[in-house]
This record gives structure tokens, C-alpha cells and sequence, in this order.
């Protein structure tokens, strides 16, 4: 490969520092204003990651709470009840969906990741870009603002009509959700014409990599499913504040209605965040394996067909509900479609490691965690699935842990084997793998720690959402609850290690982990214009990784 | 196995004022035995749920091992042991294996979804000649009427073992969900629609009742008992059980109605203390003053909101109708009122 070639506009200049886009302009401003979408998954990685930071502190405090039956923060006796704890679980779900989970695969590591894997010089629309960032930004700002006013205690899911007769809080953080919604539609929309118009010569979709189709799908849902989000949470601001009689049935309203609007988004969304996170471990079992992908392009159609179907299962959220048998049976058999593609990828990824060259490196950990805890919560879906055992699991810690598994087990994890996958080219720095090592292993152990009492209270009959509980089910509690802070040490020994690394971490080697696709082709970390080259794909074979192994036989 | 988990020791606990109406006398009414997995199996669906339950359960305990199986196999005989260490295979197609671990899992899957949906269907069709029970659900508690039941019982019901129930349900403010793990039965119970819910007790005992959908303060409060009783002490219509003196089945509205906001020792709560109050003149938040006597404590129960007493502004208490609490349970409570007058 030939080295960096500075570019004409470049105005400064580090001693022996090649210059990279980290490098080539410095200032508040060329980061406030920047167009370039490496800085801009950047600025998305940091506010993800503190996101993640607040959701996680509600998440312990919930934990702490439930240590005891009669909760140790807030007492039923005690004059403000129970409503902090109701108001803890609330913020925990809202953070870490609508402001980590959603955004943080598609804004910090598909913004890195997918112009470079498409041999771009950046997305198709590098300002709607900026735009989404500063959206997302507003959003969460928003969200805080109405934790100051009277933090909401409804559930992330808003339900009516309890959600209209509590406090005006609800319609700032409606509002905050309307915003960060038309954030994650940006990006979608950014992510389809990026993908369709700007892929290098010589890629043809199926030359694309499979992080690439799972962010494509992604980026389909976001644009289709999140409009009816921000539809639903306006009409919930409306009832709030004008009675429209929507979803009140002091009015006439149905408050199930609002059950399938919301659900008909919040359905899509969980694939919204499970789909891009699919994608991440697609490439970091190659990668780490040093094997192509086993069954691409049946691969590639799982993450379209999960796409398609999410759309219309939305129904399983609502089997006691009260709706027709028939729908119930509709509703439970479209579920155990969209099992087979899941169950599909699953098996694949771990014929893609089967007599691989398995180097067992952080990203690879991490990677083969989330196979582990994806394979629980994609089992502990078909007790969901199956109408049946569902009346009885639902609504119990049950589910609290499947959706768990799947949403921080699963897609959280992904996250992290991605960023720790793409470290060294994002940053052009290597992190402390050992201690990486160690908080993959800790946070695997904590997520077993912490919801598989849970499992078994729910199955048992524990009900989500509650402050206090029988006596009976103490022990699982505080085994879950000691599970909660092994899972609170790794990620926190994660964060000193990773923001160490950015400040005084060793100086990352080109290709640091031997990739075949082309995010891995350019310099570490790129320059400003990602490529000083032409790149063209002229081969199917995309995961080929003979020029490491051929390399040192000649 | 997974009831051998260890429970670790119990922190003393120091409320003074403890509120324990849920106690369940055997810690196996709740969280069951065999595996520990399930609650106890106490109505006719439990045995097809269970079923299809540890059907699930041993797939997925199959599954996971063979998954988690082949990794850890392969991570320890391909590990790469030098830097330019290829791939031991570089297979990356196989249309059998493709086919065999898509139909395998499809043919699995529906298997599941038709046990599931035929125990559903059972589920949801009740035998006519069920027992019609009534059940209204409000912030935070559960009343019930018995069949025949004039006024309705709070926080508890009775039936018998072996005769079907079916009850139908409404809420008075927003979602609930009647959940009885014991019997494998839960439905959400909505404000302005009637839902139903059925089964049938099939062993004698006392179950918890919880409701299953989140409803605002003190949503994990909101725990009723069943108790299934036979045919015997079912006739003796154990419900009908207000107590000879007024003021003691007074106490027993206070104790589950308004517990959990006015204290008798003195101590404000989110309302004011009932030590003392009968008799009292309060000053309202107006600065009007007011006797407490019969005509208060009546429109205080159906209309609260009517005359604040200062220093409570903006607390909302929710109005009690005459299915809740009836006018002689009013009396009542007014001469449990005048025993707290010390």
C-alpha cells in the first residue's frame, strides 16, 4: 500500500504523525461542524457511551432497591411511596433504549464503519449526518430536562391511560422521543442512499459485506417503523394536554389502541437494535476466525427477511390483552417465523469459527458472548412464542430477562466487540487487551449472574415492575443483584482501559487485526478522505484472507 | 437443581410499622418444588402449560450445550498458535447442512406453536356452567364479588376446588392484570371494556394474586389471596365475614384500604393520621375550618377531593363508590374512627 499522501488543505502538521482525519484539522469548531463521518461516529460513540453511563446507574439502582422484599430506597410506608423506583425503572428503560441502544451500532460504528467497507469517501449526505447527531443530542437534552421537571415513572412503554393522568413530564419526554426519532430516521435514510448509490466499483450488493446488509435492513426499518413512533407519542402528548380522546376512555378512547401503535414501532425497534448488532459479529467472527462467512447470501436474506417480518409480530406483546383467538394465532405463528432466519444466522457464525484459525483476542470474546447470550434469548423466545406459556410468562421477571439478553446480552455486547474491533483503526491506538479480556469475561459472567435468577422468578411468577415482592423470592434477588455490580466492574473497568488507550495507549499497527474488507484496506487511522486510493473489488470471495497466511510462505 | 440455588442470609429488617398482609404460610404456595422452575400446579391448565414449559426447557438446555459445546471444542483445537496460521477448513457452503438446520429448527418450532395455541384455546373458552364471579380493579387494590354477592370483598376471594370460575372484569382507572401464577392464569384487566378470565382450582390452598400490569405507585402493592377451599367451607360462604362489632370491621377497611396513606399513631403519611381525628376540627386548605364528624368522613370517602385539610394540597386520593366501601361500611368505619380518639 502506498503511504499517506498529505493533501493540499492540510494545514497542520505533526512531528512523524502521518496525518489521518484525527489529525488533520484541530479546534472545537472542526468537530462542532464537521461533515466527516468518522468524527461524527465519534461524537455518537461519546454520547452513547454516556447514555449508557446514566442508564446503567438507574440500572444499579434498581438492583439495590430490590435487594431486600420491602425495597431499601423506597418504602411503601414511607410518605413519597414507591413512585422513585417507579421513576428509576422508567429512566433506565427510556436511556438505554431510545438513547444507547438505537442509536449507538448505526450512529458511532455503521457511521465508522460502512463508508469504509463501501470503499466511499463518505455517506451520501454528510449534513443530514451532522444533523442527526445534533438531533440526537437535542433529543437526550430534552429527556434530561424532563428528568429535572418530574422524572416520568410510566415505563419506557408509556402505557395509557396511566401515561395521561401522571405528571406533564410525560409530554417533554414525548417530545424528546418524537426528536431522537426523526434522528434515527435520518440515519437510516442515509445509510439506504449511501448503500444503493456510493458502493466502490466492482462491489455488487452481494460483494458487500454482511455488515453492510444488516445495517441496510436496519436502516429500512428506521425509516418505516419510527414515523408511527413519533405519530403515537404526539397523539399521547395531545391526550395529555387537550383530552382528544384518543387513547382516554374517560373520552372514548381506546387505551389498547395506543398498545398497537406503540408496539407496532417498538416491535421493528428491538430488530432495530439486534439487526446491526448481527452484523458486527458477522464480521468479527470472520475476521478473528480468518474464514469467510459461512452461507452469505443465505446470511444476507436472514437479516432482510427478519427485517420484513418484524413488521407484522407486533401483536406478541399483547397476548392478554384481549385480543380475537385467530389474531392470537396469527400474531404466535408469525412469531415463530421470524425464529427460523434467527436460529439460521446463529448456526452459521458458529460454522463460520468451526476450524477457523481462531485467535481468542477481545473482539473475539466479546464475539463469542454475545453467540452465547443470544442463543439464550433467542431459546427463551420460543416460551414467549407459544401462546400458552406466554399468559403465564408474561409481564414477569421472566421476560424482563429474555428481552435482556437479547437487548444488553446480545446487542449491547455486539456493541462492544465492534468497538473493540474497530478501536485501533478508529483511534489508531491499541487498549490493554488483557484487562480488555478480563472485563469480556467479567461481563459475561455478570449477565449470567443477573438474570438467570431472573429467569426463574419469572417463571415462577414474579411480576416486572415491582418495588417490593414476597419474601420468597429474596434469594434470587440478591444473587441478581450481586450479578448487577460483576456486570457494573467489567463495563466500568472497560471504560478506564478504552479511554486510557485514546491518551497513552500503544501506537496500533496498519490492519491491526488482519481484515480482508476494505474499512481494513486504508491506513490506520484513514485520512481525512478515507482512501488515497481507487478501491475496486474485483473478487466474490470478499472474506479472503490468504494475504496473511501467503505473505510469510514467500 | 436450579432450586439449590443458595439463598443468602436475610438483613434484619427495622420498619416499625410493618405492612404485611401477604403472607403466604408454606414458601412452596409461591415459588413450587421439583426444579424449582414453576410455581405450585393448582388449576386444570398447569399440567399442559408445564408441558409445553419443560419441553421449551430441555430444547434449550439442548441447544445451548451444543452450541456452547462446539465453540469451546473448536476454540481449543483450532486456536491460532502462529501468526500466519490459515483456516483448517475453508468451507464456507454446504447446501445439506443449510437445509438440514433450517427445517430441523422449522419443523421444532411448529410443533411448539400448535401445543401453544391449542392450550390457548382452552384457555380462553369457558365451560358454561363456570361459577360467575365479578372483579373490579382499581389504584391499588382488587375487589371481588361472589356469586350472589351483594357488596364485595376486598383483596381476597374463595372457591372451590374442582368447579370452574369465571370471572369477568373491569378497571376503575387505568391497566391492571389479574395474575394467579398458581393456575396459570392471567388477563389484563382495562378501564371502559369488560375482560374475562377462567379456570379451575384443583388443589386447596392459599395463592397469591398479583397484578401483572404496571398501574402507577403502588403497582407491586396490589397483591390479593385466593383461597381455594372445599365444597364444605365454600357453603359456609366465608366471605360474608364482617364481624359482629362495627368498629372492628371498620379496621378491616382501614387495614386494606387506607393503610398505605393514613397512619394511627400520629405520624402524617401522604394524608393526614386517623389518631385522634375523630371529632377534630381541621383547618382546609381554604382556611375554612371543619368538624370531623359522620358528614365529613361520608364525603371525605366518596368525594375527597371536596374539602382539603391544609398543609395536603394537591394530594389526590381516589374516591371510594359504594362497591368499594357500602354506607354501613361508612358507619363502621366512623366507630372505628371514634375508638382511635384515645
Amino acid at each position: 500500500m502506498t503511504t499517506n499522501v498529505p493533501v493540499a488543505d492540510v494545514a497542520v502538521e505533526t512531528s512523524n504523525e502521518p496525518t489521518n482525519y484525527l489529525n488533520c484539522k484541530r479546534g472545537f469548531w472542526s468537530w462542532a461542524a464537521t461533515l466527516d463521518h468518522k468524527r461524527i461516529g465519534i461524537m455518537y460513540l461519546v454520547g452513547v457511551t454516556l447514555a449508557f453511563l446514566v442508564g446503567g446507574i438507574f440500572a444499579l439502582g434498581i438492583r439495590i432497591q430490590l435487594w431486600s422484599p420491602e425495597g431499601v430506597m423506597f418504602k411503601a410506608t414511607s410518605e413519597d411511596g414507591l413512585a422513585g423506583y417507579n421513576q428509576m425503572f422508567t429512566l433506565h428503560g427510556a436511556f438505554m433504549v431510545f438513547m444507547f441502544i438505537i442509536p449507538a451500532i448505526p450512529g458511532a460504528l455503521a457511521n465508522f464503519a460502512l463508508p469504509l467497507m463501501l470503499g466511499a469517501k463518505d455517506v451520501a449526505l454528510p449534513r443530514l449526518n451532522l444533523a442527526s447527531f445534533y438531533l440526537w443530542l437535542t433529543g437526550t437534552l430534552l429527556a434530561c430536562y424532563s428528568i429535572i421537571t418530574g422524572a416520568v415513572d410510566t415505563g419506557w412503554t408509556f402505557y395509557t391511560p396511566y401515561s395521561i393522568q401522571t405528571q406533564q413530564s410525560v409530554i417533554s419526554m414525548g417530545l424528546a422521543i418524537f426528536i431522537l426519532g426523526f434522528s434515527s430516521i435520518f440515519t437510516g435514510m442515509n445509510f439506504i442512499v449511501t448503500c444503493h448509490k456510493l458502493r466502490a466499483r466492482g462491489q455488487t450488493w452481494f460483494r458487500m459485506p454482511l455488515f453492510c446488509w444488516a445495517v441496510y435492513s436496519t436502516a429500512i426499518l428506521q425509516v418505516l417503523a419510527t414515523p408511527v413512533l413519533g405519530i403515537t407519542v404526539l397523539l399521547l402528548a395531545f391526550e395529555h394536554m387537550y383530552h382528544i380522546g384518543i387513547f382516554d376512555p374517560a373520552y372514548g378512547g381506546d387505551p389498547v389502541l395506543f398498545q398497537h401503535f406503540f408496539w407496532f414501532y417498538s416491535h421493528p425497534a428491538v430488530y432495530i437494535m439486534i439487526l446491526p448488532g448481527m452484523g458486527v459479529i458477522s464480521e468479527v467472527v470472520s475476521v478473528h476466525s480468518r474464514k469467510p462467512l459461512f452461507g452469505y447470501r443465505l446470511m444476507a436474506f436472514s437479516a432482510i427477511s427478519i427485517g420484513v417480518i418484524s413488521f407484522i409480530v407486533w401483536g406478541h406483546h399483547m397476548f392478554t390483552s384481549g385480543q380475537s383467538a385467530f389474531v392470537m394465532m396469527a400474531f404466535s405463528f408469525l412469531t415463530f417465523l421470524v425464529a427460523i432466519p434467527t436460529a439460521i444466522k446463529e448456526f452459521s457464525w458458529v460454522a463460520t469459527i468451526w476450524k477457523g484459525s481462531i485467535a481468542l483476542t477481545a473482539p473475539m470474546l466479546y464475539a463469542m458472548a454475545f453467540l452465547i447470550i443470544f442463543s439464550i434469548g433467542g431459546l427463551t423466545g420460543i416460551f414467549l412464542g407459544a401462546l400458552s406459556t406466554d399468559i403465564h410468562l408474561h409481564d414477569t421477571y421472566f421476560v424482563v430477562a429474555h428481552f435482556h439478553a437479547v437487548m444488553m446480552g446480545s446487542t449491547a455486547v455486539a456493541f462492544f466487540a465492534g468497538v473493540h474491533h474497530w478501536w485501533p483503526q478508529i483511534w489508531g491506538k491499541m487498549y490493554n487487551e488483557t484487562l480488555a479480556k478480563i472485563s469480556a469475561v467479567l461481563i459475561l459472567t455478570g449477565f449470567m449472574v443477573t438474570f438467570l435468577p431472573q429467569f426463574m422468578m419469572g417463571s415462577q411468577g414474579m411480576p416486572r415492575r415491582y418495588a417490593t415482592y414476597l419474601p420468597e423470592w429474596e434469594g434470587y434477588h440478591k444473587v441478581s443483584t450481586v450479578g448487577a455490580f460483576i456486570l457494573g466492574t467489567g463495563f466500568a473497568l472497560m471504560m478506564g482501559y478504552l479511554i486510557h488507550s485514546i491518551f497513552a495507549g500503544k501506537k496500533a499497527k496498519q490492519n491491526y487485526w488482519g481484515g480482508a474488507t476494505l474499512d481494513w484496506k486504508t491506513q490506520t487511522p484513514p485520512i481525512h478522505e478515507n482512501f488515497d486510493f481507487d478501491p475496486v473489488i474485483e473478487s466474490d470471495n470478499i472474506y479472503d484472507y490468504s494475504f496473511l497466511t501467503e505473505e510469510k510462505k514467500a | 437443581m436450579l432450586g439449590l440455588l443458595p439463598y443468602l442470609p436475610l438483613i434484619p429488617q427495622g420498619d416499625p410499622n410493618p405492612k404485611q398482609p401477604h403472607t403466604f404460610p408454606d414458601a412452596r404456595s409461591v415459588v413450587g418444588d421439583g426444579i424449582g422452575q414453576m410455581p405450585p400446579a393448582a388449576s386444570t391448565f398447569a399440567s399442559d402449560v408445564d408441558g409445553l414449559f419443560y419441553f421449551c426447557f430441555w430444547l434449550s438446555v439442548f441447544f445451548f450445550f451444543l452450541i456452547a459445546g462446539l465453540l469451546v471444542y473448536t476454540t481449543i483445537q483450532n486456536r491460532r498458535k502462529h501468526e500466519s496460521q490459515a483456516a483448517a477448513s475453508s468451507v464456507t457452503h454446504n447446501t445439506a447442512l443449510e437445509v438440514v438446520w433450517t427445517l430441523i429448527p422449522t419443523i421444532i418450532l411448529m410443533v411448539i406453536f400448535a401445543w401453544g395455541w391449542k392450550g390457548n384455546l382452552e384457555q380462553s373458552i369457558a365451560p358454561g356452567d363456570a361459577r360467575q364471579y365479578r372483579a373490579t380493579a382499581s389504584q391499588w387494590s382488587w375487589a371481588f364479588q361472589h356469586p350472589g354477592q351483594k357488596d364485595s370483598t376486598l383483596n381476597e376471594f374463595w372457591c372451590e376446588v374442582g368447579v370452574p370460575v369465571k370471572f369477568t372484569m373491569s378497571s376503575k382507572d387505568v391497566l391492571h392484570s389479574f395474575f394467579v401464577p398458581a393456575f396459570r392464569a392471567k388477563r389484563d384487566v382495562l378501564p371502559g371494556r369488560y375482560q374475562t378470565v377462567w379456570f379451575t382450582p384443583t388443589v386447596e390452598g392459599d395463592y397469591p394474586l398479583f397484578c401483572a400490569e404496571y398501574c402507577g405507585k403502588d403497582h407491586s402493592q396490589m397483591i390479593s389471596t385466593v383461597h381455594v377451599v372445599s365444597k364444605e367451607r365454600f357453603d359456609e360462604k366465608p366471605w360474608n365475614k364482617r364481624p359482629e362489632k362495627d368498629e372492628d370491621w371498620g379496621a378491616q377497611f382501614y387495614s386494606s384500604l387506607c393503610i398505605a396513606c393514613h397512619s394511627i399513631d400520629g405520624t402524617p403519611r401522604v394524608g393526614p393520621s386517623f389518631k385522634g381525628l375523630w371529632g377534630k376540627t381541621e383547618v382546609l386548605a381554604d382556611g375554612s375550618t371543619v368538624t370531623v364528624d359522620r358528614n365529613y368522613v361520608h364525603e371525605s370517602i366518596r368525594n375527597p377531593s371536596a374539602k382539603i385539610v391544609k398543609g395536603f394540597e394537591g394530594v389526590v386520593m381516589t374516591p371510594y363508590d359504594e362497591s368499594m366501601i357500602p354506607e354501613e361500611g361508612i358507619d363502621a368505619i366512623c366507630k372505628y374512627l371514634e375508638t382511635l380518639k384515645d
